[in-house]
């Protein structure tokens, strides 16, 4: 293997693929970087056996090969390097990389290609496109919900539903529920459901922040992996293997109290009521007060701890129906709130042991579903 | 057979079965009776596990020449006249069954002088007879020597176990007598070796030092049982000197051993929350009562005593214990290299308190001596422990012993205002449990509701999870309660409560391995010191390792 290509785009590749290697593994070779040359180009890809980056960037490629050398090694030298053109040079004997660059040379040991995991193709089964920005929006607004604890694997992923030209993501830990749908931009041939581990989606989210062309996505026949394709960068993942819980029947389908209030009141409301309820388990009260002939309607936010004090704050908003209390875990209210792009949201109670429904208004593809806490009033 | 009484001898043996179980059984008798003699000095010489030779030598009373014989005889003894005495037991031996039911079993020699005498009597008995008597010279006293003990009963000698283990059982008997009478100077020598000596300073210190080593004596409080009925006195382990065996554990009544499980219950309730599971403390207890409300003579070798009122002894004991130990609580200290030589530890105790039947068990706070400085924290090490620094040293904390401390507190605090925090579930949750712990759940799913669990059976071995307590939502409750009706069924169901509460803080508590950034260990630091035990985390390991800064200088030679 001999190539040249720029240290700049080097660089970038090994960030790009650096999100997949493995960090604590029993497979010391998943903590390397595989180099290979791919017709004109330079092609890196890591793997951590659950999800896998490869990234090409262009490069001057004088004779074929492959290797494979620490991924973090080679990542922080790279990147130490002044931006010059980087001669790289595989001695296929002693397998050992050489690598050139303005007036530095080093030389680092590798490991054959051969033994590296090979990163499954994803063919067949359906394939479709959706674009980027809808695509960011959707994962920022649903892979929070997904459960960190892993004592139902399902959970931890994140459902993604196409149907026709429709993509629904759906997350739940058991405690809240988020779901989004987003037009493809190309329709499904048949309806298919998968699960994608949420960690790969905030991967993806990642990839995506620099890009602009629609991202293709894929799925095998067995629905037993994905693959993202963006520019340049291709992310295959493992998909969670079971059932997801039929949601919608969790999702409220009427209300006894909406309120419509400001995100950014709501949200500064609530963390300021989140210190005070940091000592216990984060609970935040709320009480939704509808207004009268001449008052507008308001939402009190307030917590209390036995040792620090309380914390009371209110918020103008449009009541309809009763007046409601209700106890959230001020985490769930901060992690929805920090991602909605709208001015405005309602939030649907029917009691205070009913979960509730928040809603951003002026778009009808978001709903979230937060279950309360169960509090003494 | 036709029915007929037995022969004397047959009807001695059988009784001495019951007195004489093995050879430690006769050096205890022979103790009891030198001390009942008023003596000061015993030596007690064991050769062959006990089977060959036990002697016994005091500086007692001494028997008059006189009633030597009579001292043979069953059931004859100076130490109670009538009925009325036994009522009101002073002496360790009464029923005037140890010397007869010895000779019963073994060859026996004994030679003795009272006071005023100028020559003492010996006096040689084989098979229960008198063999042979001379006079012979020694100074005011008895030395009593048995050989061939169970020679003539070979059953028994075969239910015997090897020469150390009946030696070890020797040592324990007369290292219980040297810890009930720190007066009197014992020596026990096992096959010529000195095994043990105690100086007889009147100090339980010293014989605690004698009998258990210098790393448990210098690590005794003194209990100063205030004048109260019962009295009790005597010396307990700090919780960092526990051991894995009950065997620590020594309780005299009105100085008479004993083995009593409410009186070791007693002293393992006082210890709870301090020692790790498995560990048990290191106690030396005297308890004083009024004879008749003891009664000591249930069984021949009299270690099982009733008391007429059980509750107020377990009560004074658990108090007693636990007021000497919330005095102390303190951080383990970091193990010099080399040891220093032992200082004793022996603080006063708190106030005193008259123990009456009815007396409660609630703790005695453990608080003033407990708290903690005020620490900066450093760092985290290995991810498990903090790092800090307080005025008097460096302390290293485990995270997940001290989380679970707070924890603990906090959801104990939670309870006991009603106000366990309760997270609801978007959807019900089937819980599928075990046969064993479905038992379990449909006894106590009711009560779970206290601690945050809305549960109820959905028929079969299933159960619907409503809502669990906030503090656990976010960890897997699901194993949690599992793991939860698990050691409900094994363990004990007193404290279930307690049980549940362990359990919970255990689970929802940070774990070793990961990492903390530095406000969380500030808050975490910050909400033990606030803990009202915060050197001991539930299970009873401690929370925190104290290095002093006198221990630095020492270590790096700057003494």
């Amino acid at each position: 293997m001999k190539l040249s290509c720029l240290q700049e785009n080097l660089d970038r590749g090994l960030n790009v693929v650096g999100r997949a290697v493995a960090v604590r593994t029993t497979l010391p070779i998943t903590n390397n970087v595989l180099l290979a040359t791919d017709k004109s180009r330079l092609k890196l890809s890591a793997t951590n056996l659950e999800m896998a980056i490869s990234c090409w960037i262009g490069a001057k490629v004088e004779e074929e090969g492959a290797i494979t050398v620490p991924a973090r090694l080679l990542s922080e030298f790279i990147s130490s390097l002044p931006s010059e053109k980087v001669d790289i040079n595989l001695s296929p004997q002693t397998k050992t990389l050489g690598l050139k660059c303005a007036r530095f040379e080093a030389r680092i040991s590798g490991v054959d290609a051969k033994d590296f995991p090979p990163i499954p193709r994803v063919e067949g089964g359906i394939a479709t496109k959706v674009e980027v920005e809808a695509l960011r929006q959707a994962i920022g607004q649903v892979a929070f919900a997904a459960a960190t604890e892993e004592s139902r694997p399902v959970l931890t992923g994140v459902d993604a539903e196409f149907d026709g030209d429709t993509l629904t993501l759906a997350a739940a830990d058991g405690f809240r529920l988020a779901v989004y749908k987003l037009p493809l931009a190309q329709a499904v041939s048949q309806k298919t459901e998968v699960i994608i581990p949420a960690r790969t989606l905030a991967e993806l989210n990642r990839l995506m922040a620099d890009q602009e062309e629609a991202v293709e996505i894929t799925v095998n026949p067995e629905k037993g992996q994905a693959l993202f394709r963006l520019k340049d960068i291709e992310l295959v993942s493992q998909l969670i293997q079971g059932s997801f819980p039929n949601y919608s029947q969790l999702i409220p389908k009427k209300f006894n109290t909406k309120a419509v209030i400001s995100v950014a009141d709501f949200l500064r409301a609530t963390k300021t009521a989140s210190i005070f309820a940091r000592d216990g388990s984060g609970i935040v009260r709320l009480v939704v007060a509808p207004g009268g002939e001449m008052t507008p309607g308001k939402v009190t936010v307030s917590a209390r701890s036995e040792e620090i004090g309380d914390d009371v704050g209110d918020i103008d908003a449009m009541v309809e129906g009763e007046e409601a209390k209700i106890a959230f875990n001020g985490k769930y209210l901060t992690d929805v709130l920090s991602v909605l792009h709208e001015a405005q949201v309602a939030l649907e109670t029917t009691n205070p042991s009913s979960p509730g429904v928040l809603k951003p208004v002026g778009s009808d593809n978001y709903i979230h579903v937060v279950m309360p806490m169960f509090v003494q009033w | 057979m036709p029915i007929k009484a037995l022969a004397p001898q047959v009807v001695a043996r059988i009784a001495a079965g019951e007195v004489v179980e093995r050879p430690a059984s006769v050096v205890k008798e022979l103790v009891e009776n030198s001390l009942d003699a008023g003596a000061t000095q015993i030596s007690v010489e064991v050769g062959g596990g006990g089977v060959s030779l036990i002697k016994v030598t005091d500086n007692g009373a001494g028997i008059p020449s006189e009633e030597v014989e009579l001292a043979f005889e069953r059931y004859a003894t100076s130490k109670i006249g009538d009925l009325d005495d036994l009522e009101s037991i002073s002496s360790l031996g009464f029923r005037g069954e140890a010397l007869s039911s010895i000779t019963a079993v073994a060859q026996v020699d004994m030679t003795t002088c009272a006071d005023g005498e100028k020559v003492a009597t010996h006096l040689g008995l084989e098979d229960g007879a008198i063999a042979s008597r001379s006079t012979k010279g020694r100074s005011q006293g008895t030395t009593v020597t048995v050989l061939n003990l169970f020679r003539k009963i070979p059953a028994r000698l075969k239910f015997l176990k090897s020469i150390a283990t009946e030696n070890s059982h020797i040592a324990n008997v007369v290292s219980q007598y040297a810890l009930a009478f720190p007066e009197v100077k014992f020596s026990l020598s096992l096959d010529g070796r000195v095994a043990l000596r105690t100086p007889g300073s009147g100090k339980l210190l010293d014989s605690v030092a004698e009998v258990y080593g210098a790393e448990i004596a210098g690590n005794m409080i003194e209990l100063k049982g205030e004048a109260t009925i019962p009295r009790v006195t005597g010396m307990v382990g700090l919780p960092r000197v526990s051991r894995s065996g009950w065997g620590y554990l020594s309780f005299f009544i009105n100085r008479r051993w004993v083995n009593s499980r409410m009186l070791a219950r007693a002293v393992e309730e006082a210890y709870h929350g301090l020692l790790m599971v498995g560990r048990h403390p290191v106690a030396v207890i005297d308890i004083l009562l009024p004879a008749q409300d003891v009664d000591v003579n249930i069984h021949p070798t009299k270690s099982e005593v009733k008391f007429a009122n059980e509750r107020a002894v377990f009560s004074a004991v658990y108090r007693t214990v636990r007021q000497a130990l919330a005095g102390q609580t303190p951080v383990p200290h970091v193990e010099a290299a080399n040891k220093p030589v032992f200082s004793s530890v022996v603080r006063e105790s708190a106030s005193p308190t008259y123990v009456g039947a009815g007396a409660d068990l609630s703790f005695p706070p453990l608080t003033s001596a407990a708290a903690l400085p005020v620490l900066r924290v450093l760092g985290q090490l290995d991810n498990s422990y903090i790092i800090a620094e307080g005025p008097d040293g460096l302390y290293l904390i485990d995270q997940h012993a001290a989380h679970e401390r707070v924890l603990f507190e906090r959801i104990e605090r939670q309870r006991a205002q009603r106000e366990i925090e309760v997270q609801g579930l978007l959807e019900p949750m089937p819980l599928e449990v075990s046969p064993r712990q479905e038992a379990e759940l449909w006894s106590h799913y009711q009560e779970l509701a206290e601690f945050g669990f809305a549960i109820e059976p959905f028929g079969g071995k299933t159960f619907l999870v409503r809502a669990v307590p906030a503090i656990v939502h976010d960890r897997d409750w699901a194993g949690m309660l599992r793991e939860l009706l698990d050691s409900l069924s094994e363990g004990d169901k007193s404290n279930w409560a307690e049980t549940v509460i362990i359990t919970m803080a255990c689970h929802s508590a940070v774990r070793a391995g990961q990492a903390l950034t530095d406000s969380e260990m500030r808050e975490l630091v910050r909400q033990l010191e606030q803990a009202a035990t915060p050197h001991t985390c539930p299970h009873g390991r401690p929370t925190m390792i104290h290095l002093s800064y006198g221990q630095l200088k020492k270590d790096f030679g700057r003494t």
